[in-house]
């Protein structure tokens, strides 16, 4: 079987001219994101990068519509950035924190949900740490539903903002053969789940590198090609990195090495760590990414993350550009019938 | 095409000329004037007003773009999210005579939304506005200071203006909504 | 239903008797319960009758059930689950005791058949006692105990008899009582937190993979005890129960090659369905599979079509790929796997409309069961007599005299049969599914093979429209 030639239609195809509409009622996950959609994100956060550049960044888009952000994890900086989001474009918002809510009284996901509608969201922002959570708060919701990151499975404003910020350094914002890397635990990463939808539905020559225990069951992925999709799965960093244009760091937690899937944090570092040293073999114009939060000298080195390639904090100013054009969008359907 | 005709190519060029010498003329001149043209087919028109006043008067004036989409008051109404366009002004409206240009005036509400963004860029010494077709039918209290054309329609009529720069060819026409079409026209 | 006299009928259909290894186009009599005749067919007689009318079939036997009774009645108890199974068109079920408390000394084990007499149901139900005291994996049950009163088996199901100390010491001691230890293989090491199976579709949902080493290392375990036991013991016997993958049947039927006294079965859902069903696939598992016996690939073919992460569709042991399940089939014609089992596993909505990976596993399957092994039957994957005998005369075989058993349409006995309209279909829905258990894959889609006609031991057990 050919899996190129069973891509569904639209998911790998030359830039549409012509912006599709938006046809999806929420944002659970990338998977279905054709090409065209992914560009019309990418259109209307340019947008509302110019509005964050006005001497007043806020629009009256939203104005009148709820916008619940529900956290099961805690969460800074996505949650604030979908928080401002939510407030450039007027929208009203409620913040609940799993720890301060009844959430920590054992109510249900299904009750909670509920009675955020019943408060009035027209929205609602999900973060959870069970895999596919924002599914089953999309069931019950008769709003629109923004995974803000479920489990290990995805997070898709994370690798929309991820892409945004590749495609602002790179000649006319085509990523085609360019080489990207994803580095370090891949395995417990919704970030990278998602990236990889996103940076080989747009072209990119993605290459997976962690230690062999952090990249289970991606050699499977790989070895599919979802939809067409193609990546390069390997735990030798120096392939990984040779000639690469774009490096993406992933957070190495503590609790890898208690559950035995890593010796030590020192050797995870000297192995894998994204030093200097080590960029050396990507092209010299090469760009360093990291969701965030850094453990510095871990997984990235201090001069790395605060060097002149580091985008970290371009990451997190796009990153409010990139939900206020995604709430934007799910808001133009949430009245509607259309399929998730 | 199933419209009537209103304005052929060549009376949008007079059009747009005698608009330009009016502009001039209520401005008392080309000083702190400039044109923002609303998206789409406002901003083109308002480069060939730019244009014509460099014709007339020798002097190039700021034109920008300015796309409403943030500010209409109907984004709760409408099925899908309209695609922004963009906004571009490259200058400093503080203190400026901005003349909103749009091909259209019907009810006026995308110049309330049009003046609402206008507002967010800087605080402009007077708003003034110029449309190819005033159609009627306003629901707020806004008027055009230029316009084109009067022409009296019904709200069951739609009026459709194509623009060489965006459609290929320049003219106004008439036609009936396509919902309430008759069984068997064709496609707009 | 109640008890009073035996029922009377005249059934014209294509029987099938793997009892006596007969099939074709048959009338039976039924006479106040009992089956006075049955004639066999031919010519014009048998016009019209065939495999894809009106199936007459043995009673059928599922010899891994849970019906909660006691603990959990909110989500089944022995009344519903055996009315479940009447509806299913079985009539011997071989209830797991997992309970609560866990039958594991004789007065649970008289609670559970008071229900059941108490229910009125003529379905037979038998009983597998636990290994281990509290299930807790430690000390032994009342294992005499528990055969005097009449268990069939010895189970921790739900768990493995974790330490291989202790399954020694049962299957030797169970083995001298002539009952086999049914176990759950599962490596609990391997298995932990685990929620879907490791692989392409776990790892493109975040689920936490679910090894096929986790099941085929505790079948090869056990099978290794199992052969130094037999060698002191030779009553021992082990049944293992929900096998799911290509590997752990590898195991098992090297073992049986070798002449270990080792029998296995097999669920309906892992036979018929995969993994890609949580991505949201709702193809059978033999269409799931390309040209080269490879699992399709969901996200490139346009075959998810359904919400993903469906609790229903959390079990254990976890749906497997495509390639785990063709496996499955294979083993169940080659007579690898002996049974197809139910694992019949209501639970309440409270325990299922969670989060997934929070969701009780199991899934309500007794009433389905029949249909979706017709459906693999239909689609060419199982011969209708094998597909048959693993209902009937395998889970017989399994269970040995003990059962009680002897599944056939013979003359002069009790009838114990069941009527299907194979040409027939039906959708199961809240409201059609007589288990209180709503917690399947299969609600709303359509199944062949309406159960029209249920005798148990000679009494009206389910009668259709």
């Amino acid at each position: 079987m050919s899996a190129g030639s069973e891509r569904p239609e639209g998911a790998i195809e030359a830039p549409a001219a012509a912006p599709a509409h938006w046809a999806h009622r929420h944002l659970l996950d990338v998977d279905a994101l054709t090409r065209p959609d992914i560009e019309l994100v990418m259109r209307t956060a340019d947008e509302m990068h110019d509005v964050l550049e006005r001497p007043i960044p806020k629009v009256p888009a939203l104005r009148g519509l709820g916008v619940t952000i529900l956290f099961y994890e805690a969460s800074t900086r996505t949650r604030v950035s979908f928080e401002v989001a939510a407030k450039n474009l007027s929208a009203d918002v409620v913040n609940i924190a799993a720890a301060s809510s009844s959430v920590s009284k054992g109510e249900s996901l299904v009750d909670t949900v509920r009675t955020v509608e019943a408060l009035g969201a027209d929205m609602l922002v999900i973060r959870h740490s069970v895999s596919g959570a924002p599914y089953l708060a999309a069931e019950i919701f008769s709003g629109s539903v923004l995974n803000g990151g479920d489990g290990w499975h995805a997070h898709p404003s994370q690798a929309l903002l991820d892409l945004y910020t590749l495609r602002s350094r790179l000649p006319g914002g085509l990523l085609e053969g360019r080489k990207v890397v994803i580095l370090g635990d891949v395995l417990h990463s919704r970030v990278a789940r998602s990236n990889v939808w996103t940076l080989t539905a747009m072209g990119a020559d993605l290459w997976i590198c962690g230690p062999s225990t952090l990249l289970r069951g991606f050699e499977a992925w790989a070895a599919r090609g979802a939809a067409g999709r193609r990546f390069t799965v390997t735990s030798d960093a120096g392939a990984a990195l040779q000639d690469a244009d774009a490096v993406m760091a992933l957070r190495i937690q503590k609790e890898r090495m208690a559950s035995g899937l890593l010796p030590s944090l020192r050797e995870y570092a000297a192995r894998y760590g994204l030093t200097n040293e080590r960029l050396r073999a990507a092209r010299p114009d090469a760009i360093v990414m990291h969701p965030g939060p850094m453990n510095e000298g871990v997984e990235i080195a201090a001069d790395v993350a605060a060097g002149p390639r580091s985008m970290v904090t371009d990451q997190v100013h796009n990153g409010v550009a990139v939900r206020m054009a995604l709430l934007y969008l799910l808001a133009g359907t949430r009245r509607t019938e259309a399929g998730a | 095409m199933t419209g009537r005709r209103i304005m052929t190519a060549e009376d949008i060029r007079r059009a747009t000329i005698r608009i330009s010498h009016e502009i001039v003329e209520k401005h008392a001149g080309t000083g702190g004037l400039a044109l923002v043209g609303i998206q789409r087919r406002g901003v083109p028109l308002a480069r060939r007003l730019a244009a014509s006043i460099r014709d007339n008067e020798g002097v190039d004036i700021p034109v920008g773009a300015l796309d409403i989409t943030f500010y209409r008051d109907d984004l709760s109404l409408v099925a899908q999210q309209p695609i922004v366009k963009g906004t571009d002004i490259a200058f400093d409206l503080n203190g400026k005579t901005i003349v909103l240009v749009d091909d259209v005036l019907y009810t006026g509400r995308t110049i309330r939304a049009a003046m609402d963004a206008l507002i967010d860029y800087g605080r402009p010494q007077a708003i003034r506005l110029a449309v190819l077709v005033d159609r009627g039918h306003r629901e707020l209290p806004i008027r055009a200071d230029h316009v084109g054309k009067n022409v009296p329609t019904s709200r069951e009529e739609v009026v459709k203006v194509t623009l060489e720069e965006v459609d290929g060819d320049d003219a106004v026409e008439i036609e009936r909504r396509p919902g309430l079409a008759a069984v068997g026209g064709t496609a707009a | 239903m109640s008890g009073s006299g035996g029922h009377d009928t005249t059934i014209r259909g294509w029987a099938v008797d793997p009892g006596t290894g007969h099939e074709g186009a048959a009338v039976l009599e039924v006479r106040d319960g009992v089956l006075e005749r049955l004639v066999w067919l031919s010519g014009a007689d048998a016009e019209g009758l065939t495999p894809g009318a009106a199936l007459i079939l043995p009673g059928l036997i599922d010899l891994h059930a849970h019906f909660r009774e006691p603990g959990n009645e909110d989500a089944e108890t022995v009344a519903t689950g055996l009315a479940a199974a009447a509806h299913g068109g079985f009539t011997t079920v071989a209830l797991m005791p997992n309970t609560t408390p866990a039958l594991d000394e004789p007065s649970v084990l008289g609670r559970v058949l008071a229900a059941a007499g108490a229910s009125g149901s003529p379905v037979r139900v038998l009983a597998h006692g636990a290994v281990t005291t509290g299930r807790k994996g430690e000390t032994l049950s009342a294992m005499g105990e528990l055969a005097d009163a009449g268990v069939v088996g010895f189970s921790d199901d739900g768990a493995p008899v974790r330490s291989a100390t202790v399954l020694r010491n049962a299957l030797a001691y169970a083995g001298a009582l002539g009952i086999p230890i049914v176990d759950h293989p599962e490596d609990l090491s391997l298995t932990e937190g685990a929620e879907a199976s490791e692989g392409y579709v776990a790892t493109v949902l975040g689920l936490k993979g679910w090894p096929a080493a986790g099941e085929a290392g505790s079948v090869a375990r056990s099978l290794a005890v199992l052969a130094d036991v037999v060698r002191d013991v030779p009553g021992a016997r082990l049944h293992l129960t929900h096998v799911s993958t290509a590997s752990s049947l590898e195991h098992v039927r090297a073992a049986k090659a070798a002449g270990l006294p080792v029998t296995c079965d097999i669920t309906p859902h892992h036979l018929a369905l995969a993994d890609e069903w949580i991505a949201g696939a709702r193809r059978w598992a033999w269409e799931a599979l390309d040209g080269d016996g490879r699992a399709r690939d969901p996200w490139a073919d346009g075959a998810l079509v359904a919400r993903p992460y469906d609790t229903s569709l959390r079990v254990n042991p976890p749906l497997r790929s495509a390639q785990d399940a063709a496996a499955c089939r294979a083993a169940l014609r080659d007579g690898t796997a002996d049974a197809i089992a139910t694992d019949h596993a209501p639970h309440t909505e409270v325990d299922k409309h969670v989060e997934f990976g929070w969701a009780a596993n199991g899934i309500s399957g007794i009433e389905t069961a029949l249909s979706v092994v017709l459906a693999a039957v239909a689609a060419g994957e199982l011969p209708l007599a094998t597909a048959v005998a693993l209902l009937t005369t395998g889970p017989a075989r399994v269970l040995g005299a003990r059962g009680g058993t002897a599944p056939g349409l013979r003359a002069g006995e009790p009838a114990d049969l069941v009527v299907v309209d194979a040409s027939g279909a039906w959708t199961p829905s809240a409201a059609s599914l007589v288990s209180k258990g709503k917690n399947t894959p299969l609600l709303g889609r359509v199944l062949p093979g309406v159960v029209r006609l249920v005798l148990a031991g000679g009494r009206l057990a389910y009668a259709g429209d």
